[in-house]
């Protein structure tokens, strides 16, 4: 029965995975101003047409829409992502390392935020009604309230800008073209972003861990723990902690689209080349393949997180019938 | 102890209702603001009525940004597009949202399988990305584009409003307006759509204040209909063109905190709202 569930939901991630990137293959093809006009705006009436016809047939452009779209998906099923417009190279390359810049941020702050929130939410849920769990709410909601970009800004304006500590942007300084990759370096530019990042996403952490345990404290098996003489530290973190935790797990996906979106404007406040920079830049190129393989990374990305959290769900909760 | 506690509990909800009525008020101001900008603003915000980069003075409340238009006046201007992208995505959103929720969770069956699976499939497309693309390839207008975001935003509601209605379906006075002999379309919303309203209304505020921040953000990234003056593109020309580097506060901060101030406000009327409908504080469901 186990196996069956899994193999579901390998097939359903599968059927998701065609139907987002076709969804979008279709609006991305629909839409006006193709990459030569767009980047010869100005010498458009001076260029051959010949090479704006040959630079079609090299794309396959001069094909219909359809005949695109099967070859699109035949050369993806054997691993090829086509080849960007703008750079000329693979584009699995190019999304795979621009991922990897993204991830140095995204991975940290996810973690240090879900930890933060899930302990402060924890701890407020379950001395909530105190005047301290009031102040923090309101603090939290506050946090929530600001824009992340205008977080970023503020970041960079008070760091960076007066009081020095952080660089302007970028990952690297201009030191390392002596003395090669400084992975210290890396780690004081990728700082401020992380931490602006961590803080946006703490508040929605904290806010579905307090209300998480709000619930949890009032079921029954919490006033038997209690009857039966337990130590509150015990029925804390052993009973509640422990049971409220289970809605957190479906948070990570939810939390992974939030990041995506939300690293468009920290990457390109911070100008921290990662996918989200790579995105604004395709998207001023109108390099469609480029684009096409940035949502390809992000849908599989989801579809990811979401696998992941379907099956760890079903692992720590006895009570998913698995199956059903 | 139990009184202790209900005592805190009831001063709280007075702080909230509080709160409450002050983001209304400070909606209607800024709705009042929006809708007389022109007679409020001392220059037309399009024409050039100081040299550039003027500090602020008499003259220029605000001073004057790289073209020397008056600052304060295009803060004023940009009021009404903000609230507009809000409510019009917020609301097209939530009535998406609304109607496939309680068709879904009404019906059940076959009917909530299709449209749950549907939405989960839908789920998997990352939208804001789709949303950036859509607005700088279309290069629409400020209406089109909160128009596209209530259509690529409902989901999220259609999840909400269907589990809330799927449990509400289960209740006896639905199955008795079945066994009167009322139809469909008359339950769905002479019976299920005013018990649901209540959290209609606190997804409505919250999702307003999320369009409003995210039309916002569209504008700081340079998308969308650059004649439209709007906060976001505000605070990018004060970024790019050298606000942030020659430390003019003046034109930098104001549109970002009246954005922030905004939307603290209309989180504070989110929250309190939800405190109030929320059955896991008050321990018990009023079915009207």
């Amino acid at each position: 029965m186990r196996i069956e569930y899994v193999i579901k939901r390998l097939f359903y991630c599968f059927l998701a995975f065609f139907v987002g990137i076709s969804i979008t293959f279709v609006i991305l093809h629909l839409m006006p101003g193709d990459y030569i006009s767009h980047l010869l705006i100005n010498i458009e009436s001076t260029i051959s047409p010949e090479a704006s016809e040959a630079f079609k047939h090299k794309f396959g452009l001069d094909k219909s829409l359809t005949e695109q779209y099967f070859i699109y998906i035949d050369n993806l099923l054997q691993g090829d992502w086509g080849y960007s417009f703008e750079y000329g190279v693979p584009i699995l390359n190019i999304v795979v390392e621009k991922l990897r810049w993204t991830l140095i941020l995204l991975i940290p702050a996810t973690l240090l935020s879900l930890l933060i929130g899930v302990f402060i939410g924890a701890y407020f849920g379950w001395k909530s009604g105190s005047k301290l769990d009031l102040s923090v709410l309101n603090v939290m909601i506050f946090i929530r309230a600001i824009p992340s970009y205008w977080w970023a800004l503020m970041f960079v304006l008070i760091f960076g800008f007066y009081l020095g500590l952080f660089p302007l942007g970028g990952y690297m300084g201009i030191g390392v073209l002596e003395s090669g990759t400084d992975y210290l370096d890396i780690l004081h530019h990728s700082l401020l972003p992380m931490i602006t990042l961590t803080l946006c996403s703490i508040p929605g952490n904290y806010y579905l861990m307090r209300n998480s345990m709000l619930l949890t404290v009032g079921e029954d098996y919490i006033i038997t723990a209690r009857g039966k003489g337990l130590s509150e530290k015990d029925i804390l973190f052993k009973h509640t902690v422990k049971n409220a935790m289970l809605p957190m797990v479906t948070m990570i996906t939810l939390e992974l689209v939030f990041m995506i979106s939300g690293s468009v404007f920290i990457e390109t406040i911070f100008s921290w080349p990662g996918m989200g920079m790579l995105m604004i830049d395709a998207m001023n190129a109108r390099d469609l393949p480029l684009l096409q393989g940035i949502f390809l990374m992000d849908t599989l990305l989801i579809i990811i997180a979401n696998f992941t959290a379907d099956m760890l769900y079903s692992c720590i909760d006895p009570r998913v019938k698995v199956g059903e | 102890m139990h009184r202790k506690v209900a005592f805190i509990i009831g001063k709280k909800r007075l702080k909230r209702n509080v709160a409450f009525t002050i983001s209304i008020y400070i909606l209607v101001a800024f709705s009042i603001i929006a809708i007389f900008s022109p007679v409020l603003t001392p220059y037309d915000p399009y024409t050039i009525t100081g040299t550039p980069l003027e500090k602020p003075s008499m003259g220029h409340i605000l001073g004057t940004n790289d073209l020397g238009q008056d600052i304060f006046s295009r803060l004023i201007y940009g009021t009404g597009i903000t609230l507009f992208v809000g409510f019009v995505g917020g609301g097209l959103a939530i009535l998406i949202g609304t109607f496939v929720g309680i068709v879904s969770g009404y019906y059940g069956g076959v009917i909530d399988e299709f449209i749950t699976r549907g939405i989960d499939l839908l789920m998997v497309i990352p939208m804001f990305p789709l949303l950036l693309v859509l607005a700088s390839f279309l290069e629409v207008s400020m209406t089109r584009i909160s128009i596209l975001m209530g259509i690529l935003g409902w989901t999220m509601f259609a999840r909400v409003i269907r589990s809330q209605v799927l449990s509400l379906s289960e209740y006896n006075f639905i199955y008795g307006a079945k066994a009167m002999g009322a139809s469909d379309s008359y339950i769905m919303i002479k019976h299920i759509l005013p018990n649901i309203l209540p959290l209609i209304i606190v997804k409505f505020v919250f999702a307003v204040q999320t369009y409003m921040i995210m039309g916002v953000g569209l504008g700081f990234l340079g998308l969308g209909d650059p004649t439209t003056i709007s906060w976001g593109q505000m605070i990018n020309r004060a970024y790019t063109n050298g606000g942030f580097a020659l430390g003019m506060w003046w034109w930098l901060l104001p549109p970002g905190l009246i954005i922030a101030f905004l939307s603290i406000a209309l989180s504070l009327g989110g929250y309190s709202l939800e405190d109030k409908i929320n059955p896991r504080l008050r321990r018990e469901i009023e079915i009207s």
